[in-house]
């Protein structure tokens, strides 16, 4: 029997030839003297196996095993290895054994089996490993792509200075509020809530002490509200979703308590911010309600929190609510009115205290509506002033006014000047002296004829140009007169500069006149500012006068004239003339 | 959890993975029909492809037989790509059970199928990351955990620097990897070259890993060597790489057929 090579010994021939034989079959981990000691153990085993007795099938199955173990797991491998073994292992070893060919046959068979098999099985793990990598990784690759769209879902539905959900995440919860089924008879409510000043303290103090206001006051409202849904909408404007309630008392509760955590002063960079807030409450039953509807409500009931004064709620009044529509709709409707020319004009005269003759008329608006009638100023005058339709609109009068005053004349008689009242924005307007001038021109009235009636709150703007628009206008010989005189603004000062020539005094004074307990105190009101306005060389009528009492004691004070349904009720201008020819 | 926004949506294993080639190459079965065949394509074109990678993976063994050897116990695979055999921390962690090893790839299969091999290992770990935000990895948590950059580091790019072009600017990369490393840190570099080659094989294999996420970008020896900028490299220079330091002379034979040059390279302090 030959020797058997030792651990320790230096790789034999044999297991130097295999060494060369496998390398580069395929990628070895191992130095090439790692490579040699260990194919000189497995030499020996196989010379072991090929000796024994009986001869055993597992030792060349194990040996196989071990090459796929140390990586030399490759097709090549093997036939190089069993090339090697067939030619090599007997000679180099001097092995000598009876049936030698026959049992180096069976060992031969006996690694390759070993050998596939454990290939086999590396291949099957490899195969598993890999896919299963593949799919945790695209688990993860989902997973990854899941969040991020969760992210950008929300970063599309939340405000990115509060955290608070934004207007889409808001309509997307009081619709499936409103929508979820079974649900009609139950009530959803909203506040609509909107800092008061918040502009003031931007403009102030600047955007980022804003800005940090904002988080400030969607921390408060957010705690104040836990279980409710607060949003911020934009700007300044908050909206709290209850989801149900169980009547209005429900919502005012929840108003009451937002404007609560508002009210408290925040102190934001150092300033302590004393803020208010108002809120338009709308509860309604689900049934029935859409979110536009719903939110349309709520931003028109805030405005009515707002317009009140503000720091306060107000609740949704559906007849109110009607009453603004329908005051809109009129408003809407007045440039195609002009167009069809259902405006037209009455006039009311201005009657001489000293004698009774008719020193002027004022032009008062009128509209035959075709569906409601003949409708007074009051009914539109008021939106059409907050649109700003009223420049268009008294620019019509006016025009209109300086159209019929011119006929006036004809007659040869002393006609009339004609009164024309002047909002604030028409007075404002830069254009205003040449719209004048042109009127004049075009109608040919004399500048003396025309008077405009301006109310003290047109004064009340520090700007320039007004006052120096009235300036011409009455240099032009334009007559200008401060109507409802002391009820307003009734800062004197404007006095001093404006060229005024009459004032005309507000009714209320004048009802005063009518019970003679209350009327002591208006008397006397009006015999000062009659003094008053002779003093500065100006005109005085009352306006409202209804009996020929508060004429009689006017004409007593010294007032120059008067207006009211005394000395006739406005009427078409022809009616207005017959008297004077 | 976090979604790098390079990372791809969907894993698609239809498309060649150059990982998975590579594993191929090195006889594994860690691979897919994909890149079996684009693997087969790669081997029509230049037949040398699996003796090439097998080079590269001995040379990377006897770098980091080395780099342990000369005191290195931490380590930066970037572009680790499948773990096979004979992986960083196997070579490391036998000389020294406390070497650290963290592995870099970007193919999230082949991040996930190393996070199943080091489970258990906590010297060892991997990121995905992409070689082109050095700063990214730099940064990245588990990097900051298991290596320690006021020591020395040995940062691996072997065999994955031909996957970036000129445009992303390797020389750029590299800098900001070796701004970031402490004295005595070694630099382990090895790329595909076209030095000695025909313009017809460097366009089929070019032709082959269009087919991937990873088109080829090969360098001569000139590029390769300006990009140890910083460092000093160690002798032989930057060869063919079974001319690194081979365990025998007669592995060093034929070495311009292994079409990779590496070499090593050592930041002087």
């Amino acid at each position: 029997m030959a020797e058997l090579p030792g651990a320790s010994a230096p790789p034999g021939t044999f297991a130097r030839a295999w060494a060369k034989a496998v390398s580069g079959t395929s990628y070895l981990p191992m130095t090439h003297a790692q490579l040699e000691a260990l194919l000189d153990r497995l030499t020996g085993e196989l010379a072991g196996a090929l000796l024994t007795e009986p001869f055993d099938l597992r030792a060349g199955h194990r040996v196989g095993a071990e090459l796929v173990a140390a990586h030399i797991a490759s097709a090549e491998g093997l036939g190089r290895t069993v090339e090697v073994i067939q030619l090599r292992l007997v000679r180099d070893l001097g092995l000598v054994a009876e049936d030698v060919e026959d049992r180096m046959a069976r060992l031969l068979a006996a690694v390759a089996t070993g050998y596939a098999r454990a290939l086999r099985d590396r291949t099957l793990d490899e195969q598993e490993a890999i896919r299963r990598a593949a799919m945790t990784a695209r688990t993860q690759a989902e997973r990854a792509l899941r969040a991020s769209e969760a992210r950008f879902r929300h970063q599309a539905t939340h405000d990115p200075l509060t955290g608070l959900p934004n207007r889409t995440l808001f309509t997307e919860r009081l619709t499936a509020a409103l929508n979820e089924p079974g649900r009609g008879a139950q009530r959803v409510g909203v506040c609509f809530l909107d800092l008061d000043r918040f502009k003031v303290v931007n403009d102030t103090l600047g955007h980022q002490v804003g800005d940090q206001l904002l988080v400030t006051v969607a921390e408060r409202l957010c705690q104040a509200m836990n279980e409710h849904l607060v949003a911020r909408l934009g700007g300044d404007e908050f909206v709290i979703l209850v989801e149900r309630t169980g009547g209005t008392d429900d919502m005012v509760a929840v108003a009451e308590t937002a404007l609560a955590a508002v009210r408290t002063p925040a102190l934001v960079d150092g300033h302590e911010l004393q803020i208010s807030a108002s809120i338009g409450i709308v509860e309604r039953q689900v049934a029935g309600a859409n979110p536009s509807d719903l939110m349309r409500a709520a931003d028109s009931t805030l405005h009515w929190a707002k317009s009140a004064g503000g720091a306060r709620w107000a609740l949704y009044d559906a007849e109110r609510n009607q009453r603004e529509l329908a005051r809109y709709a009129l408003s809407a409707a007045i440039p195609a009115a002009l167009e069809r020319g259902e405006f037209y004009l009455d006039y009311q005269p201005l009657t001489s205290l000293r004698d009774g003759s008719l020193v002027g008329v004022e032009a008062l608006v009128r509209w035959r509506h075709p569906e409601l009638g003949v409708l007074r100023p009051d009914s539109f005058i008021g939106l059409a002033e907050e649109t700003g339709l009223i420049v268009q609109l008294g620019g019509w009068v006016l025009a209109e006014a300086c159209r019929e005053a011119e006929a006036w004349s004809a007659g040869g008689v002393a006609a009339p000047f004609v009164s024309v009242n002047l909002a604030v924005r028409q007075v404002h307007r830069p254009g205003l002296v040449q719209e004048v001038r042109a009127l004049l021109r075009q109608t040919g009235l004399p500048p003396e004829r025309l008077q405009l009636e301006i109310t003290e709150s047109t004064m009340m703007s520090t700007a320039e140009e007004p006052v120096r628009a009235l300036r011409v206008l009455a240099d032009l010989g334009v007559r200008i007169a401060i109507d409802d005189f002391g009820t307003g603004y009734s800062n004197l000062a404007y006095l001093r500069d404006l060229p005024v020539t009459e004032l005309k005094v507000a009714g209320e004074f004048v009802a005063g006149l009518r019970s003679p307990s209350v009327g002591r105190t208006d008397e006397r009101i009006l015999a000062s500012l009659v003094s008053l306005a002779h003093a500065l060389d100006l005109t005085v009528t009352a306006e409202g006068v209804e009996t020929a009492g508060q004429a009689e004691r006017l004409r007593a004070i010294g007032c120059d004239a008067a207006q009211g349904w005394h000395f006739g009720r406005p009427a078409p201008a022809d009616r207005i003339l017959a008297r004077i020819r | 959890m976090q979604r790098p926004d390079w990372a791809p949506d969907t894993i698609d294993i239809e498309r060649p993975s150059v990982a998975r080639m590579y594993d191929y190459y090195l006889g594994g079965s860690h691979n897919f029909a994909a890149d079996r065949a684009a693997a087969q394509a790669m081997v029509a074109a230049v037949p040398e492809a699996p003796l090439m990678a097998q080079a590269n993976r001995a040379f990377l063994r006897r770098a980091v037989h080395h780099l342990t050897e000369a005191g290195v116990r931490q380590f930066l695979d970037i572009g680790s790509g499948i773990p096979t055999v004979g992986n960083v921390h196997e070579i490391a962690q036998r000389l020294d059970p406390q070497s650290r090893v963290v592995y870099v790839d970007v193919d999230p299969v082949a991040v996930a199928h190393s996070r199943e091999i080091l489970a258990g290992n906590e010297r060892a770990v991997v990121v995905q990351e992409d070689l082109r935000r050095p700063e990214a990895i730099l940064a990245h948590p588990d990097v900051r955990k298991l290596l320690d950059l006021s020591q020395p580091v040995a940062v691996m790019v072997v065999a994955v620097l031909h996957f970036v072009s000129d445009d992303d600017r390797p020389a750029e990369l590299l800098r900001v990897l070796r701004d970031a490393l402490a004295p005595g840190s070694y630099l382990v570099l090895s790329q595909a070259s076209d030095d000695g080659r025909s313009e017809d094989e460097r366009a089929e294999a070019e032709r082959v890993y269009r087919r991937t996420d990873n088109p080829l970008w090969v360098r001569s020896r000139a590029e390769l060597t300006a990009l140890f900028d910083g460092f000093e490299v160690l002798d032989p220079g930057v060869v063919w790489v079974p001319q690194w330091r081979p365990d025998t002379p007669e592995s060093a034979e034929d070495a311009e057929r292994a079409v990779f040059l590496g070499g090593v390279g050592r930041l002087g302090g």
